[in-house]
């Protein structure tokens, strides 16, 4: 549990994905969720296990979604990636699957098969589960502990920066995305309309982004750089990240049954 | 005490064709507050970057003459080391976030966890400085949350978390509203009467004759003049280096033209000296001038 989050919470929302609540998910450790990550992503993807097994992690993630109280981001975030998903691969699935062979549905000449869209199902079903599990970890976790975490771990400071900010960072891109828009649409550029004027007026808008994101790099390092991020001093931290005897031994646990997955699958 | 020095100081950025410091030579003793003027492309961030030793560590151009801080040339220490006497905070507020911090608390202490601060230490010196820059009320909210004025003041409160003893400022009231940029000044006065050394670049003139001790001009690269504000600031060089005068001393000079005031009458730079010189005592005012 992060002691620092409890005494700290921001009162306005902060600029990342993470949603701030108060549930054991929230205070796992960063590494415990990743392994997670990783164990979900090589059972799921290793083809040893039947969509049963695969259900079942997906029946983990539901309870751990609810555990941590991230119940409506997730499903927002979920139905936003897969219903287009889904939308598509059904019928192209259903209909042009190469192995389909068995009739599930005839609809006014046009025959849905069984086999196709069995792939489709369980290929959606792996997604959903990898996309949990990763919403999971993002929605839970902020970004500021997983640096903490990588800096505790003896990981090097700039490795830390390069996979935290990002996250933090990106609503900053986002202003800046609308304030670039404003100003081109006063000086008449139409930035709404259809997509292929939404195209024309991608230009005019990412030119001044990367212009500015290239300036702001070199004063931010800048001002890293004055702030002692390069130190070759021990760091400490403000932040406190607790991590217990549990949560380290069912890493080690994940990662051994991860590494047996991924050896079995190399031997079959 | 650590005072600043340069001798002979050229430098030319990778690229450029021209050099943007040409044989600059000062020196700037513990204590002072030293305003850097000049019109764009004068020099005087690059100055900056110079007394902070991010020339030439992080940029790699043609550096010619010295810069020594404390006595020590700066090419003989890393940047953060040269940070814990020399701080510097630059213009755009946003882009002095570290971007991975979760508060404006933990963005203060975020300088000292890079250099190892113990935590009950850290919390003792964040707090000490939030009060002083005037954000402990906003100390649990997003550094991304906060207004441009609110963003200045913490990158000035990152800067100070390492207790620099010269405070180094690159035009930080650039997007800050006129009452904005005085507190931004009121905090460089109380810090300066904490014994700081500040050396700011700065376009707003009024400002610069109410609160620097000294002024040093600069036009393309080359020190054209280096005083007190009201030498400085009231001199022909201004038209010269593409400044103008502060609104006071344009009043005063006009009033000498039309004749309302003796055509010697001494020209004056800020709103407190106007004020003396014009007040019914001026003529004391004007002979101890």
């Amino acid at each position: 549990m992060s002691e620092a989050r409890n005494k700290m919470q921001p009162k306005k929302t902060t600029t990342t994905l993470f949603i701030d609540k108060d549930s054991w998910v929230q205070h796992l450790h960063p590494f415990t969720k990743l392994s997670y990550i990783l164990l979900t992503g090589v059972a799921v993807y290793s083809g040893l296990f039947s969509w049963k097994y695969t259900s079942l992690l997906l029946l983990i993630n539901i309870v751990l979604v609810i555990s941590g109280t991230i119940c409506r981001e997730v499903c927002q975030a979920l139905g936003r990636i897969m219903l287009p998903l889904i939308l598509f691969m059904l019928p192209i699935h259903g209909f042009l699957y190469p192995d389909n062979s068995t009739i599930f549905l005839e609809v006014y000449g046009m025959t849905l098969y069984q086999e196709g869209l069995y792939f489709a199902l369980t290929t959606l079903l792996k997604l959903t589960v990898v996309l949990i599990t990763s919403l999971l970890f993002v929605f839970s976790t902020h970004p500021a502990d997983l640096i903490t975490a990588l800096s505790q771990a003896g990981k090097s400071p700039s490795l830390a920066y390069l996979l935290g900010s990002p996250l933090l960072l990106l609503a900053g891109m986002r202003e800046r995305i609308e304030t670039i828009q404003a100003a081109q649409r006063a000086r008449g550029l139409h930035t709404d309309g259809n997509v292929f004027r939404r195209f024309c007026s991608l230009a005019p808008l990412i030119l001044p982004l990367v212009v500015g994101a290239i300036t702001e790099v070199e004063q931010r390092s800048i001002a890293l750089e004055v702030r002692g991020f390069k130190s070759t001093s021990a760091k400490t931290s403000l932040r406190i990240l607790t991590d217990t005897t549990l949560q380290r031994l069912s890493r080690w646990g994940m990662l051994a049954a991860a590494a047996t997955i991924i050896l079995f699958r190399c031997a079959w | 005490m650590v005072e600043l020095e340069t001798d002979l100081l050229t430098y030319q950025y990778p690229g450029s064709e021209e050099a943007s410091l040409h044989e600059v030579s000062m020196r700037i003793p513990a204590g002072e507050f030293v305003a850097v003027i000049g019109a764009n492309n004068s020099g005087k961030s690059t100055l900056c970057y110079a007394l902070t030793g991010v020339i030439p560590h992080l940029y790699h151009g043609k550096m010619q003459g010295k810069v020594l801080i404390a006595g020590t040339d700066n090419k003989d220490k890393t940047v953060s080391e040269i940070a814990l006497h020399v701080g510097l905070v630059l213009q755009v507020p946003g882009s002095q976030m570290s971007g991975v911090r979760y508060s404006v608390f933990e963005e203060v202490a975020f300088g000292l966890e890079n250099r190892g601060v113990p935590r009950k230490i850290m919390r003792k010196r964040v707090n000490k400085i939030l009060a002083l820059i005037g954000l402990e009320k906003y100390a649990m909210h997003s550094p991304f949350h906060l207004s441009g004025g609110q963003q200045q003041r913490l990158a000035l409160a990152t800067i100070l978390a390492a207790d620099p003893a010269v405070i180094v400022l690159d035009e930080p009231t650039t997007f800050l509203d006129p009452q904005g940029a005085k507190l931004v000044f009121d905090i460089l006065g109380q810090l300066q009467q904490q014994g700081k050394t500040i050396v700011i670049t700065e376009q707003r003139l009024d400002l610069i004759a109410e609160y620097a001790d000294r002024v040093l001009a600069f036009d393309k690269g080359h020190l054209v003049m280096d005083g007190k504000p009201e030498e400085v600031l009231t001199s022909r060089v201004m038209q010269t280096i593409h400044l103008d005068w502060t609104r006071y001393t344009q009043v005063v000079d006009l009033a000498s033209q039309k004749g309302l005031l003796p055509v010697d009458f001494p020209l004056t730079a800020s709103l407190s000296e106007t004020v003396a010189i014009l007040s019914p005592s001026r003529e004391k005012h004007a002979h101890s001038r």
